[in-house]
């Protein structure tokens, strides 16, 4: 972030964000929102109370889990724990976001840390490490993702059970593509393959062994060991203030 | 609405802002020690991996890997990432193809 940014640089940087997360994940992001909101009206959901649900929790994962436990009378204290546990991933995004996010107030991370998602955090890491790290470009693509998954969830909610499969379209693609995509772009240096291979290898087998999202976290945790020892010094350093060029990530 | 319902929804939501906030608010104001800028270098690569495989190999509804219109979009979305750098172009191109898959051999 440059010291001396103005606020028509901090508007670009927002654009751009909103620009590529709607260019990307959005499409899908609706389609899903609108799969989970027609999915709550049939677990007994009112429009309202679908509505208040995505405001407060914003997690689609979540909100996903917590449908058959809604039907079935789970009590309050387990929709609880299961949100948080199945979110616990977001500490590792949250961790991987924050040297780029150096010199702002307690309030704008605070503010700034609702917006991780699983795709907000994909698409400003690819930002990030290829440019210049504003949290504008971030907010934007939070911003724009939040807003897709409340349309989406409140249109399937009206619909009700008239929504088409996303998988029809390939929307349920656009979430791995957009992941493989940016380390498609990112693996450069042999150590790096040796961590994607390591979290790949880790991640099949929780996945397939246990279920759920485990996976996520444990080859997150597990896999970026190696990086203590093979990365390079300078590997995660993000530009320094006013230190970049501008990119030619603009297209 | 039920207010008991709204309740359990702000405390989901409670519950899950305290997995987005601590780190970020702690590690944003301190220089990391170099191992955990090491680790930290590594962490995108080894989530996003961890991310997306599982998504393309093991398709839901399935006990375990099978065979989906994902896998052939998922090599085509790496080539094409690679070979032009553009994220847009590569998952377009990947999300057509899986579509079309789809109607053609199901």
């Amino acid at each position: 972030m440059e010291p001396e940014s103005t606020s028509t640089d901090v508007g670009a940087e927002v654009r751009a964000g909103a620009r590529d997360a709607a260019t990307t994940v959005v499409p899908s992001i609706l389609a899903y929102g609108a799969v989970w909101g027609g999915l709550a009206r049939q677990a007994g959901l009112s429009l309202g109370e679908i509505v208040a649900m995505c405001l407060l929790v914003s997690a689609g994962t979540a909100q996903f889990v917590a449908l058959p436990m809604l039907t079935s009378g789970a009590p309050a204290a387990l929709l609880v724990v299961t949100a948080y546990i199945v979110n616990l991933r977001h500490y590792l995004m949250a961790a991987g976001l924050a040297p780029y996010l150096t010199g702002l107030s307690r309030l704008r991370l605070a503010l700034l840390a609702h917006g991780i998602s699983d795709e907000a955090y994909a698409l400003t890491l690819a930002r990030f490490t290829r440019g210049p790290a504003h949290p504008g470009y971030f907010a934007g693509c939070a911003g724009v993702i939040y807003l897709a998954w409340y349309v989406g969830a409140t249109a399937g909610a009206l619909l009700g059970s008239r929504i088409p499969d996303p998988r029809r379209f390939g929307l349920d693609f656009v979430f791995p593509a957009v992941f493989i995509a940016i380390l498609a772009r990112e693996l450069r240096a042999r150590w790096q393959w040796l961590v994607a291979g390591v979290a790949a290898t880790i991640a099949l087998a929780v996945a397939w062994g246990v279920g759920g999202t485990w996976h996520i976290a444990v080859a997150g945790l597990a896999a970026s060991t190696l990086g203590i020892f093979l990365a390079p010094a300078n590997a995660s350093a993000p530009s320094p203030a006013g230190g970049e060029t501008p990119t030619e990530d603009a297209a | 609405m039920r207010p008991g319902l709204i309740l359990t929804f702000a405390a989901m939501g409670v519950a899950t802002y305290l997995t987005r906030a601590p780190l970020l608010l702690v590690l944003a104001r301190r220089r990391l020690p170099g191992w955990l800028e090491r680790y930290f270098a590594a962490l995108p690569i080894a989530l996003l991996t961890a991310l997306a495989l599982p998504l393309v190999l093991l398709p839901p509804g399935g006990p375990g890997p099978a065979w989906d219109a994902q896998l052939p979009g998922a090599i085509l979305v790496a080539f094409l990432a690679r070979r032009t750098g553009n994220l847009l172009v590569a998952v377009a191109a990947g999300v057509a193809l899986v579509a079309a898959l789809r109607v053609l051999i199901g």
